[in-house]
């Protein structure tokens, strides 16, 4: 795929182990390249948030966001792995994408992630639900 | 209390309850009141506030969150009040037994008078159940 | 939930007293819209884990009940974008008409509701009655009028019957001829439009800024369609068009369902027509699925449905994650409602059409000063509808 391989030259060096599909890209990245990244495909070729799927590995906390790049039907999804799994914290990309605004707020709810920067960390599946479940998709749940 | 039953089965009035249902039971219902099964005229109605209910109908797999809700709504109804449990989610759980969300059992929530099963169940199926309680109302 | 919580009159038959939206008005205007969601929380991903594909695939089913075909759709597309599983042709054909038969049943549905919203009883019996041969072409088809069943991983469950196709063909043209007698009523009515022209207005840029998908994006002029970007099954076999308007209003949402609902049954003729002759399997009968990830998706009634599916290599899957068109598309509120007077507050909300298992349908109003009060928003806005109707048609 075309973007695809532009992308890669763009970025190279900054994104590290790479999984690529006929369609679907996954690349790992670090935080401190996630702003621009996003930047790019979101105002740069026009991308489009679909969503960000969190998942608790052996390895840490991984945030997987999904780019869909609607006129070629195809997705880039950048990984991001936080180690700390007792006090998770990522920086926030709603000031770029205001649609991650609940898609946030429900990674915060059900595995505890604190997004830095935004506008309100507060629960959205489970507030005022009378028996907190507690990040009930994490490993160490009592269920 | 035997006249007062057999003037009630004449013309029942519906409140329609929602504990986190996935909905398809709520359109069936609906579907009562359109021309193909036509409830409206054995003179079942669908009101608009609990205080005018003689009957609740309650579907869903109740959540912790709305579980209080719906025991402070059955408080609410006027009774004698009927509840009639529609679909698998409230008789049985469904497939969302295994949730962290959901109660374990609902008939401690509110308790429950008659079951329909199904997933959905027909509007067939929702009408003999009427007919059922009028038949039981009748003596 | 305390006590000074004031229930604000019922304005659909499926509600209970409570809030989840609360808005913030300045006399009849509306200054700020919030919103608490959670009422219909199952734990589906939790539950996902414990479960193999193909139970998942059930599961999935019964997250909604009106787009009931759309997320295993998405999900088989997801366990198959892990391996590139091809399909036969036979099953692509079957897939795709049972999603449009499913697209037939929601728009008309929801024509329904927005009808009742606005005081048009009339068009919510109709469409309703319309929507009962759509159901009755599920029956035959898949056994069940909803949660049909119908999805396996490399096809479909159940063929065809091609002798049940002639009387299908002759339900559709029943189906075709109302449709058209509703869009000429909806394009000619003048009370309609002034009701709903210029209402609840939501701009391109903020669309494209809130990521909203489906009928709502495609109203508002951001031609985003899964079937035409991503085509998958037969949708690259058939001919149709896509609807793309430009206000964003109210109006515009409605001409768009209206005008894909003709396009469906476009759709579905011509795939009943190519089920008369196709023949082959219908299911590629897939014994592992290899450790990888994989992305689905299907253009449902509402929009796109997002699926995720992670397998390590054993018959479960790892992480299962959805996302529903409406999670994406009812934040998109802020903008649309804000500055609409209180009585065009009803429509608004429902012409994004929420799936109600991801919303619920009270209000809390709140004035300037942050104090409750009662609103009966459907008796505002019939009130409105019969004022335009005395302006038009005089009294």
């Amino acid at each position: 795929m075309d973007e695809f391989k532009q992308f890669r030259e763009l970025f190279g060096t900054k994104i590290g182990q790479v999984i690529q599909k006929p369609r679907r890209l996954f690349f790992v990245v670090k935080e401190e390249h996630l702003l621009e990244i996003v930047k790019y495909l979101f105002d740069g070729i026009g991308c489009r948030l679909s969503t960000a799927t969190a998942q608790e590995t052996y390895h840490g906390l991984e945030i997987l966001y999904h780019f869909s790049l609607d006129k070629a039907g195809i997705y880039f999804c950048p990984r991001i792995v936080i180690s700390d799994k007792q006090n998770p914290k990522v920086l926030s990309i709603t000031a770029l994408v205001p649609g991650a605004v609940w898609i946030e707020r429900e990674m915060f709810d059900l595995w505890g992630i604190e997004f830095v920067g935004h506008p309100r960390m507060e629960q959205l599946l489970t507030l005022n639900s009378p028996e907190n479940p507690n990040q009930p998709l994490r490993f160490g749940r009592q269920a | 209390m035997g006249w007062y039953q057999r003037r009630l089965a004449k013309s029942l009035w519906v409140f329609h309850v929602s504990g986190s249902p996935c909905n398809n039971c709520d359109i069936e219902i609906l579907d009562l009141l359109t021309p193909r099964y036509d409830v409206e005229r054995f003179g079942i109605k669908l009101v608009g506030s609990v205080r005018h209910a003689d009957v609740l109908l309650v579907t869903g797999v109740f959540n912790k969150k709305v579980a209080p809700r719906i025991r402070r709504i059955y408080e609410q109804a006027p009774k004698p009040i009927f509840v009639v449990a529609v679909g698998t989610c409230v008789s049985g759980g469904c497939c969302f037994k295994e949730s962290y969300n959901t109660v374990p059992v609902r008939e401690e929530v509110i308790p429950i008078d008659m079951y329909i099963p199904g997933c959905p169940p027909k509007p067939e199926a929702m009408i003999e159940a009427v007919a059922k309680l009028i038949g039981v109302l009748n003596g | 939930m305390t006590g000074n919580k004031i229930p604000v009159g019922p304005f659909h038959p499926l509600l209970e007293e409570a809030e989840y939206f609360e808005l913030k008005v300045d006399g009849e205007t509306v200054v700020d819209i919030d919103m608490e969601i959670g009422w219909m929380h199952r734990g589906h991903e939790y539950i996902s884990e414990q479960k193999t594909f193909t139970q998942s695939i059930y599961l999935v089913e019964r997250i909604c009940g009106i787009c009931s075909t759309s997320h295993p759709l998405a999900c088989v597309h997801a366990i198959e974008d892990i391996d590139n599983i091809e399909i036969p042709l036979r099953a692509r054909y079957i897939r795709t008409l049972v999603g449009e038969l499913e697209r037939v049943h929601s728009h008309l549905l929801w024509l329904g509701l927005a009808g009742h919203f606005i005081g048009y009883d009339t068009l919510w019996m109709w469409a309703w009655k319309y929507r009962e041969p759509t159901l009755q072409m599920f029956e035959a088809i898949s056994g069940n009028r909803n949660h049909y069943g119908m999805m396996r991983v490399g096809g479909v469950a159940k063929d065809v019957d091609p002798a049940i196709i002639p009387d299908l063909l002759k339900i559709l043209d029943e189906i075709d001829r109302k449709m058209e007698m509703i869009a000429k009523a909806a394009k000619d009515d003048p009370v309609l439009k002034s009701r709903l022209v210029g209402v609840g207005v939501l701009k391109k840029e903020d669309a494209i800024a809130h990521c909203v998908v489906g009928p709502t994006a495609r109203a508002s002029g951001v031609a985003i369609d899964v079937r035409k970007d991503e085509p998958t099954d037969a949708y690259d076999l058939v001919n149709f068009n896509e609807i793309v308007l430009k206000n964003g209003d109210v109006y515009d949402k409605l001409v768009v369902r209206v005008l894909e609902t003709i396009e469906s049954n476009k759709i579905i003729r011509q795939c009943l027509e190519k089920l008369k002759t196709v023949g082959g399997p219908i299911l590629n009968n897939v014994k592992e699925i290899t450790p990888g990830e994989g992305i689905g998706r299907y253009e449902a009634p509402r929009g796109e449905v997002f699926h995720y599916i992670r397998s390590d290599g054993t018959n479960r899957p790892v992480r299962h994650k959805v996302r529903a068109p409406s999670y994406v598309n009812i934040p998109s509120f802020v903008a649309s409602c804000k500055g609409i007077p209180v009585a065009d507050v009803l429509i608004t909300l429902a012409a994004v059409d929420p799936c109600y298992c991801c919303t619920e349908r009270a209000l809390r109003v709140v004035d300037a000063h942050d104090r409750p009060f009662e609103l009966d928003l459907q008796r505002l806005s019939r009130t409105k509808t019969e004022q335009i109707r005395r302006e038009i048609y005089g009294k």
